[in-house]
């Protein structure tokens, strides 16, 4: 097993190329791309984590949350508020809004955690509806459906170039954090409750605790996402609480693939980008959509990233198969 | 004091009454076997005793202290470990990955949320599967082995959880004749040599009285022997039950 090991270590670089390449390319973007579709890329990115978010509660644990962008919203109303009306300085603002999702997420999934399939997929749905209808409804204290408008970031953050690499750092962070999350001990557990909750419960885990645990860090990087973002668009409204919005993530991960870590990463910069290119020439973008995603579930099951990875691994089956 | 008790234990589904007022005590280091026919109330006397369902009546009590309330995972905690009948695995895990979870839950690491799950254990975890006779099959795939060796994946998990109790339900089920030999033989080893107390049920006659050191039987719930392989094998209302009388 050691020699195993010792290949996977000599054989990093060639493994991880394209993962270096992509940094490169991500580093050099404001360069080469004008502000507009700068704007795009900053878009993809959070949306991104939203993504990431997601799957840890769908491709890792086996569970589909439909309540996502409840989180999202969240992060993002709390620092639009703290930052217009309190004047609440940014980066406790963020902070402040981070919290705030896991706490509600803490609550929400301390209900949501006992159930399993599509019970569990129709509660969070229950539950993120509930969230948009309060903060829809309550004019005075979050502006209704007006929003809030001139959330800005500090003076120093303004430019879309310096706040590019500023989410840039915050995506980087963040997936370097979950990815260690997903490969540690309780990552593990987190896979052995999709695989079979049953035989983990008879292993000594409490799987409600651990669901809760998980479902609460989904949450709280949902909120980093709307946290980040609404300063950047200077604005935010009660859409981005909504059941669609919550869709979006679902069907990133599935056409990405959602066994796969960057798979949901893979999904949503395909559908931020394919949806700012259709709007050029047609307003049914959830037509094009709706297709692409049929075409995805009846030809690629496994997500593109899925179908890639199988064809990596037969092609490796072949090479190493003795010829004659 | 022993080891582990029920005491009047029942548990009624709607009018059945699966297992009814059962009363029997396990010692420590003991190979005992739970044998009756097909619905007898075998699986249901274990889900009981593991925490799987919960009783209607009675109480169990495991090294002395009320165990009755406790739920499944608790138990587990305890030392009490289970297999499933039909087997039990992680299909999409390794072998490897599936006995390194019951390692990282028993040792208390599973709340660690930052340092790579496979640094832990190792030595642990390939001890055990050399134990067992996976060690070759590490790498592959829950789903993608023999239904033998699945069988003895789930024991090998089991063992991770370092139980101080092993329930094995039907453990041979579907097995060869050889599979069957070297699996037994597997139970004794656990038995005497990690001190594990083994609580099994079986069909194969055979297997039960050539392991066992104690027997219970189990007849349409209730407890109708319970003694040495001997003084079974000698009650008449056993042989009625499996002589195809009433008892």
């Amino acid at each position: 097993m050691e020699r195993i090991q010792a290949e996977n270590k000599g054989s990093w670089f060639t493994q991880r190329w394209w993962l270096i390449l992509l940094l490169i390319l991500l580093c050099v973007a404001p360069v080469a791309l004008s502000e507009f579709y700068l704007t795009v890329l900053c878009e993809a990115l959070v949306m991104s984590m939203l993504a990431l978010s997601f799957n840890l509660l769908f491709g890792y644990m086996g569970q589909l949350s439909f309540g996502q962008a409840a989180f999202y919203g969240l992060g993002g109303y709390t620092v639009a508020m703290l930052m217009t009306k309190a004047h609440f300085n940014f980066w406790l603002s963020l902070v402040a809004g981070v919290l705030l999702a896991a706490m509600v997420g803490a609550i929400v999934g301390y209900f949501c955690v006992r159930l399993r399939g599509i019970y569990f997929a129709v509660l969070t749905l229950a539950f993120g509806q509930l969230i948009f209808f309060i903060v829809f409804k309550w004019h005075n204290f979050t502006g209704g459906d007006d929003g809030i408008q001139g959330v800005f970031p500090p003076e120093y953050m303004k430019s879309p170039v310096i706040y590019y690499y500023f989410l840039l750092a915050v995506f980087l962070g963040s997936s370097y954090g979950l990815w260690r999350l997903v490969n540690s001990p309780f990552g593990q557990i987190v896979k052995g409750m999709r695989e079979n909750d049953i035989r983990t419960e008879f292993l000594g885990i409490n799987l409600a605790r651990y669901q809760l645990i998980a479902f609460v860090f989904a949450a709280a990087l949902a909120g980093l996402a709307g946290a980040v973002w609404v300063p950047f668009y200077r604005s935010v409204a009660p859409s981005y609480l909504t059941w669609i919005k919550s869709g979006e993530p679902v069907m990133a991960a599935i056409l990405g693939g959602p066994s796969l870590f960057f798979g949901p990463v893979l999904g949503m910069f395909i559908m931020t980008f394919f949806h700012t290119w259709v709007l050029g020439f047609t307003v049914y973008w959830p037509v094009v959509m709706g297709a692409m995603i049929l075409l995805i579930i009846f030809f690629l099951p496994g997500g593109i990233l899925g179908y890639l990875q199988e064809k990596v691994k037969e092609r490796k089956e072949n090479a190493q198969r003795p010829r004659g | 004091m022993a080891f582990l008790e029920t005491q009047d234990i029942s548990r009624a589904f709607g009018k059945l009454w699966a297992v009814n007022r059962v009363s029997l005590d396990l010692r420590q280091g003991d190979i005992h076997a739970i044998i009756g026919p097909n619905g007898a109330g075998k699986s249901t006397y274990f889900n009981l005793i593991t925490g799987y369902h919960r009783a209607t009546t009675g109480k169990v009590f495991y090294k002395g202290k009320d165990i009755t309330r406790l739920p499944a995972y608790e138990r587990c905690n305890q030392g009490i470990t289970r297999s499933f009948q039909i087997t039990s695995i992680y299909p999409k895990l390794t072998v490897y990955e599936s006995v390194l979870m019951a390692l990282l839950v028993h040792r208390r690491v599973s709340l660690n949320f930052f340092s790579p799950a496979m640094k832990f254990f190792k030595d642990e975890v390939l001890r055990i599967l050399e134990d067992i006779g996976l060690a070759d099959q590490a790498h592959r795939q829950g789903d993608s082995i023999s239904h033998g060796d699945k069988k003895r994946l789930e024991l090998a998990v089991t063992v991770g959880t370092e139980p101080e109790i092993l329930l094995l339900d039907e453990p041979t089920c579907g097995m060869s004749p050889e599979e069957t030999d070297t699996t037994m033989s597997l139970i004794r080893k656990l038995c005497e040599e990690r001190g594990i107390t083994i609580l099994f049920t079986e069909h194969d006659m055979a297997v039960v009285f050539g392991i066992a050191k104690r027997i219970s039987v189990l007849h349409q719930g209730r407890l109708i022997a319970d003694g040495t392989p001997q003084e079974v094998r000698e009650s008449e209302d056993v042989q009625k039950v499996y002589l195809g009388g009433t008892a």
